[in-house]
């Protein structure tokens, strides 16, 4: 296979693609020191093990990679080799300019052909699993494939490349989220979804993104949910609001309408009405109720 | 037409149902709620999701099902797990998540009691196995190692005492809930001094005590109105899931025990005696007055079973679960009975009775080349059940038990209820696994006067499903219960050596129950 290197303001190539900062494939015949010190970007970093041997240490877990491994390392983690050395071997990299949210999430930039809520879920389904390393042979050809696609710049080839990137990230997900759960015990995934939501209880969170998460579909994973804790989705999702906001009423020194957002409502009207819906209260009589009383 | 609701505070779920005067099941919708591992031997639960979920689930069925057909309510009756603990500040508000039955922070401060003689005398008063479970434990704990939380504590509650002071503003714990706390004489029926000064807490630091027939007041306006209930229906405290299991079976006189097995499971009968058992190991809960529910727990019942379905099992779709463990059983009865000679020990979470040993584990034992996946799933089915039955067995030490009724959904699965008649060479009757549900009912109809008493109630309980035992089976699985019953007394060395690597080795081994 040919060696590569594409940097972004020094290849040609790249000119069309100013979110692919680097690009490269490099086989290392010796051991290199001080060559992997420790780094942490504001862009995603995708490495490829062609073949070899590797010892890294990503976000502070060790790894040993094989051929067929995908390193992932999300913006703002660190990534390091094991003594900061570069052991023998072949491998890819490709770094993408991804925009990183302040919630568990990035989004990727206008050239993608993946819907918002695509994006969105993509970006937070790699944080949620935050695998650090995938099994994943399928993605050398991909990579193999854009790197064609960009030397020899056929007729529309700049749809192509993207599409393949799209693609590259959409597998990574996907794989992702079966590394992370096996498909088998509903209550641990369940679990974890619990979790992200509670992380971010003022994301207006849809149904598909929550499935996305645990890679179901909509309409499987609102049927497992619905039989595993007998409400809809969303209807659950309303119960953690609620009673998260429970505790933030009784902690009296936060006002009800910092409460509705911080707890996913649109606002304070709509929090009102569901809470009262459910409770018989108002947020404010019931945060009144918990006031003087017994001591 | 008037109706009875029951509200089950059950350990991940709660479970509602509705039941006509007669006892038939109007509807019934369940709402769970997570546990919460933030430390490998913590176990908690957020109150105010359990309340929150209690009240969704109820307005839910109460709209679809009871008001839509013009049914009236006349009495809600609660139940919950045992052993919970919340504690709350002097305005109510809970510090904190509630503390579950499955937490093990206890565990040193459990130990050291339990060898103690003044363990041994509280054991005796109280009926309840000194155990990290126990919330006196788990108070002792907290003021020991959560001194502040401990001091701005003004009441420890139970989950169920919690929801219902949310619903009317009064602060109850039925006797048998308090029965299960290791802080209730189970004789005189009050607070043991010896147990609040261990646990180092006066009597004001809890709910008061009261009857399970107790009515603790009204529904507060703001409920009557948004759940469309009149004033008048009657609120009653009720009792515990282990106690309404027994009733609902109809097991309530002598010669009689009942097994249930969800996740975990036990071994119960029911007498106006407590059971003294020298070694700590039977439970006497307290039901009403002279009327005890004494047995033995296990923590290894279905969820081993799951947990080799989840393992080991053939998964047609993502999650299938219950397909999968189908499937599992239709294997297994094609397996001689004794697996053609190979053992499980399901001692996966450590074992409570009859060993009482949290560093217990699990084991297949005997294996031999001709031995197949499927004899895999039939051992560890029949592994479970020598766990049940090694219960049953240190019981009828004390009590004799003539006929078995199983509920609970891995017990009530045909062929484990066939194998339990088997191995206890007993006839077995089969409750579904609303057990606890209609135990309930039973109480709050029993309160409104349909029957004269308790035994009464449960003596209206018709059996179905009966399984004979097959003598032959029973001989086999005896044979393989002896060397069941002396392979765990034989490793009890070797489970605390695995398991101190085990916790020194690994370090996402979260903890037994």
């Amino acid at each position: 296979m040919n060696h590569f290197i594409l940097q972004q303001g020094h290849s040609r190539e790249l000119h069309l693609f100013p979110h692919i900062l680097e690009f490269v494939s490099r086989k290392n015949n010796s051991i290199q020191l001080n060559t992997l010190n420790s780094t942490t970007t504001d862009f995603l970093r995708l490495y490829f093990i062609v073949d070899g041997k590797f010892e890294w240490i990503i976000d502070g877990k060790n790894h040993i990679l094989y051929p067929g491994d995908l390193a992932i390392i999300l913006p703002g983690q660190t990534f390091r080799g094991e003594k900061d050395i570069l052991h023998i071997g072949t491998l890819f990299w490709l770094y993408l300019q991804v925009e990183k949210l302040d919630s568990d999430g990035m989004q990727l930039g206008k050239w993608s052909q993946l819907s918002k809520n695509e994006c969105l879920a993509i970006g937070k389904t790699l944080c949620i699993n935050n695998a650090g390393v995938l099994k994943l042979k399928d993605s050398q050809i991909l990579l193999q494939t854009l790197r064609s696609e960009l030397a020899n710049q056929e007729i529309g080839f700049a749809t192509r490349a993207n599409q393949l990137i799209d693609e590259l990230l959409i597998t990574i997900a996907r794989q992702s989220t079966r590394q992370n759960n096996s498909q088998r015990d509903f209550s641990q995934t369940f679990m974890k979804l619990e979790h992200a939501l509670r992380q971010n209880l003022s994301h207006q969170w849809t149904v598909e993104e929550m499935a996305a998460l645990i890679g179901l579909g909509a309409t499987n994973f609102t049927e497992k949910v619905k039989n595993h804790t007998g409400f809809s989705p969303l209807n659950y999702l309303i119960n953690i609001r609620i009673s998260e906001a429970i505790k933030l009423l009784n902690r009296q020194d936060v006002n009800v309408t910092d409460i509705a957002l911080r707890t996913g409502f649109y606002s304070s009207q709509h929090f009102s009405t569901t809470f009262k819906r459910l409770t018989g209260y108002t947020p404010s009589d019931f945060r009144k109720r918990n006031l003087p009383q017994r001591q | 037409m008037e109706c009875i609701i029951t509200i089950e505070l059950g350990t991940n779920a709660v479970r509602i149902f509705a039941f006509d005067i007669k006892g038939n099941i109007i509807g019934s919708m369940k709402g769970s709620y997570p546990t919460f591992h933030t430390e490998p031997d913590y176990s908690e639960q957020d109150p105010e999701q359990i309340f929150i979920t209690m009240l969704y689930v109820l307005k839910n069925l109460l709209t679809e099902k009871i008001h839509s057909r013009k049914y009236k309510v006349v009495t809600i009756c609660f139940c919950a797990s045992m052993h919970s603990v919340l504690a709350i500040d002097d305005h109510g508000v809970p510090l904190g998540n509630a503390i579950t039955w499955a937490d093990n922070r206890g565990k040193v401060e459990a130990q050291e009691l339990k060898g103690s003689a003044l363990g041994k005398q509280l054991y005796g008063i109280t009926g309840t196995p000194i155990h990290p479970m126990s919330p006196l434990v788990k108070i002792a704990w907290m003021k020991k190692h959560e001194y502040d939380r401990f001091n701005r504590t003004s009441k420890f509650l139970s989950i169920k005492s919690y929801i219902i002071q949310q619903l009317t503003g009064e602060y109850f714990i039925d006797y048998s809930l308090a029965s299960a706390t290791g802080l209730l004489n189970i004789q005189t029926m009050q607070w043991e001094p010896e147990a609040l000064a261990y646990a180092g807490i006066t009597a004001d630091r809890l709910p008061e005590l009261a009857s399970v027939f107790h009515s603790p007041g009204k529904l507060h306006k703001e409920y009557q109105k948004s759940l469309g209930l009149p004033a008048s229906t009657k609120l009653i405290l009720g009792s515990s899931d282990g106690c309404m299991a027994t009733l609902g079976a109809g097991v309530w006189s002598e010669g009689k025990a009942t097994i249930t097995i969800e996740d975990s499971g036990a071994v119960r009968v029911v007498g106006n005696k407590v059971l003294r058992d020298d070694k700590q190991r039977f439970f006497n809960y307290l039901l009403t007055e002279n009327c005890y529910v004494s047995g033995g727990p296990t923590n290894n019942g279905g969820v081993v079973f799951e947990w080799f379905a989840k393992q080991f099992g053939d998964f047609r779709n993502p999650y299938d679960l219950e397909y999968t463990m189908e499937n599992l059983i239709q294997e297994a009865a094609r397996v001689h009975v004794g697996s053609d000679g190979l053992l499980f020990l399901p001692y996966l979470l450590g074992e409570r009775a009859p060993i009482w040993n949290a560093n217990a584990r699990g084991s297949y034992f005997g294996l031999n080349i001709k031995h197949e996946r499927r004899h895999f799933i039939r051992a560890t089915i029949e592994g479970i059940l020598y766990e049940i039955y090694s219960i049953g067995k240190t019981l009828q030490e004390h009590r004799s038990i003539n006929s078995l009724s199983v509920n609970g959904s891995f017990a009530s699965i045909p062929f484990c209820t066939q194998m339990i008649a088997d191995i206890f060479n007993k006839p077995v009757t089969s409750k579904n696994s609303d057990s606890v549900s209609f135990g309930s009912f039973l109480l709050s109809a029993t309160d409104r006067g349909a029957y004269q008493n308790l035994e009464d109630a449960s003596g209206t309980i018709e059996p179905t499903n009966v399984y004979t035992p097959d003598p032959s089976n029973h001989e086999i699985y005896q044979s393989y219960f002896e060397i069941f019953e002396r392979l765990t007394a034989k490793l009890s060395d070797e489970f605390e050596e695995i398991s101190r690597l085990q916790q020194k080795h690994s370090r996402v081994f979260s903890s037994v129950k």
